[in-house]
């Protein structure tokens, strides 16, 4: 048999599950996950999972973006900064100044959303260990079953409280209706 | 539920007609000055209880479960149209028997002199615009506004409030067929209304903005009193453990939503002006950069977008209501102010200039006397209607759902 990855509890409702999580919370383990057919309201909390940190990713983005519009196009049409490669060129459009944070705020604006959803999709990669292409789950023969009507809950090994025997005994009394093993 | 919590409506009618009646000594005193306050004031609670029908009509089109218990304030706060379309007959009054036709809408007045070339009805902007500015056609569309805006309020009070006695669901699908139209109609006067009311003081000038803008300043207005009114029944209790932190979150993020929609709004009708530089549309503009507006119009810009934005972009302050409430009275000052930004310099003095706001410590008085007369009368509104009525919906389809709100 191949090396363990973990143990994988399965649930048959959404209740049980529920308190299943809260409990393997309280008793402090790290290394864990609930998988579920569809998302249950108030499994956040129940999994002491905080608040996401992606925001913090868009608004360093989004700030990035709007700074990036208004150097651009003061440099380009404002300026007459000489960089490597690149030359500002003082350019009068219709009539209007040199640079005007009016006429650079609709560029500016753009690039703050675009480069908002640029952050946002990259912090969310990075926060959740993106790309994975494989996952021990995925070997688990009732697999199918959490994207149906089938609920699960697993603790890794590598979880500093893990013991074969003592989280084999815990989960059973979560109320779980089966225990398998999951291999790397 | 508590039950040491009882309004007192009687308190908000004596504060209103005090306020309206200083408002009336002000119509004798300083006529003009009293009359264009009495009208900011008239426009910015109006506004207050239009934005709270959009809510409402918002709520059913789109059959929310999350906003059935705040639905319920919204429908309150309607039971105040039909005494703003009351006090609305003032300012036709003052137009007909205050000696000036012109005392608020100059173009009523045809022989009014214009700073610098001859008189209104020469003025060849307002010929071509006498099919829309014409004074029976004017008083005409404010009743026919007001008409829409109370059988709409009234109708979606009225099947929520006979939901609660049986409990059928035909209520809620009235509501939601009359939202579909109501929703069209109320968008259409409301714009009609920011087109007769506030851009006809300046009949001068042409911004087909100018509705969405009012729109966004309803909604803006609306949110914000709904905010102060949620957080103050938590806090005294009827709706405490019934209104939790997730509704509270909800109706914040569309506080947050309406202060970008007005800023992009506000900015692109300023934008497109600013670009096109045309004389008919930019005096606007250069109007309110004169004296005291320039200071205001940058403080509405970092103080009614920036400063909400970033605040409102926060998720602990969203969710927290004492937070909230400081950001719903900032908003409320804030929209106050960006009436009185969009009203008052269209009045101009003897040289076309425009009228500036500080310019005598007296006229702060009229400025307030209208705002508290106006606004004591929808409290009064809002709590007579709230005494006779359940807290909230207990019949309506949605509203176990609405209790369970988590997310």
């Amino acid at each position: 048999m191949a090396k363990q990855h973990g143990l994988i509890a399965k649930f048959d409702t959404p209740a049980d599950i529920m308190h299943a999580a809260e409990k393997v919370r309280d008793a402090g383990f790290k290394n864990w996950d609930v998988i579920t057919p569809f998302p249950i309201h108030g499994m956040d909390p129940a999994m002491g999972i905080k608040r996401s940190l992606v925001g913090r990713f868009t608004i360093c983005g989004g700030t990035i973006g709007i700074t990036t519009g208004m150097l651009m196009i003061w440099f380009t049409g404002g300026s007459d900064l000489s960089v490597p490669l690149m030359e500002g060129y003082k350019l009068i459009v219709g009539g209007k100044p040199y640079f005007s944070p009016q006429f650079a705020f609709p560029v500016s604006y753009e690039l703050t959303i675009l480069f908002s959803a640029f952050a946002s999709i990259g912090g969310m990669f990075i926060l959740n260990k993106l790309p994975q292409h494989y996952h021990p789950l995925l070997k688990y023969k009732d697999v199918a079953a959490s994207s149906d009507d089938k609920f699960f809950l697993y603790i890794e090994n590598e979880d500093p409280q893990f013991d074969e025997e003592k989280t084999r005994a815990f989960l059973g009394e979560l109320g779980a209706v089966e225990i398998g093993e999951l291999e790397e | 539920m508590s039950a040491d919590f009882t309004p007192n409506p009687k308190k908000w009618l004596t504060l209103g007609i005090a306020g309206l009646a200083v408002s009336v000594i002000g119509f004798f005193v300083e006529p003009q000055i009293a009359a264009w306050s009495y009208l900011i004031g008239l426009i910015f609670i109006t506004s207050i209880a239009i934005g709270m029908l959009f809510l409402v009509m918002i709520h059913h089109i789109f059959d929310a479960q999350w906003s059935v218990i705040v639905r319920r304030q919204a429908e309150h706060y309607m039971a105040a149209l039909p005494y703003m379309g009351i006090l609305f007959i003032p300012l036709f009054l003052l137009t007909y028997l205050g000696g000036n036709e012109g005392i608020l809408w100059l173009w009523m007045d045809q022989g009014a002199s214009l700073h610098g070339h001859g008189t209104v009805g020469t003025d060849v902007l307002y010929q071509k615009k006498t099919w829309w500015l014409t004074e029976w056609f004017f008083w005409t569309r404010a009743v026919l506004c007001f008409s829409i805006w109370i059988y709409f309020g009234s109708k979606f009070r009225k099947n929520s409030f006979s939901q609660d006695e049986d409990g059928s669901p035909k209520h809620t699908f009235s509501s939601r067929k009359h939202a579909a139209i109501g929703l069209i109609a109320v968008a259409l006067s409301w714009t009609a209304a920011a087109f007769d009311w506030i851009m006809g003081l300046e009949y001068h000038w042409f911004s087909t903005m100018f509705g969405v803008w009012m729109f966004a300043s309803a909604m803006r207005a609306a949110l914000a009193v709904m905010l102060l009114t949620i957080a103050f029944l938590v806090a005294k209790g009827p709706l405490k453990g019934i209104l939790n932190t997730k509704h509270l979150h909800d109706v914040a993020t569309l506080a947050f939503a309406f202060t970008v929609f007005w800023a992009y709004i506000t900015f692109s009708q300023y934008f497109l002006i600013w670009n096109a530089n045309i004389p008919e549309e930019t005096f606007w503009f250069n109007d309110r950069e004169q004296g005291i507006w320039w200071p205001i119009s940058m403080i509405l810009i970092f103080g009614y977008f920036l400063f909400p934005f970033l605040y409102m972009l926060q998720f602990p302050l969203k969710t927290n209501f004492k937070s909230m409430t400081f950001m719903a009275i900032w908003l409320l000052s804030m929209n106050l102010l960006d009436v009185f930004f969009n009203v008052l310099p269209s009045l101009k003095d003897h040289h076309g200039e425009p009228f500036q706001m500080f310019s005598s410590v007296t006229n702060i008085i009229w400025y307030l006397s209208a705002v508290v007369g106006a606004g004591g009368i929808l409290l009064w509104a809002y709590w007579s209607s709230y005494q006779k009525t359940k807290i909230i919906p207990i019949r309506d389809p949605r509203i176990q759902e609405c209790l369970n709100h988590n997310h």
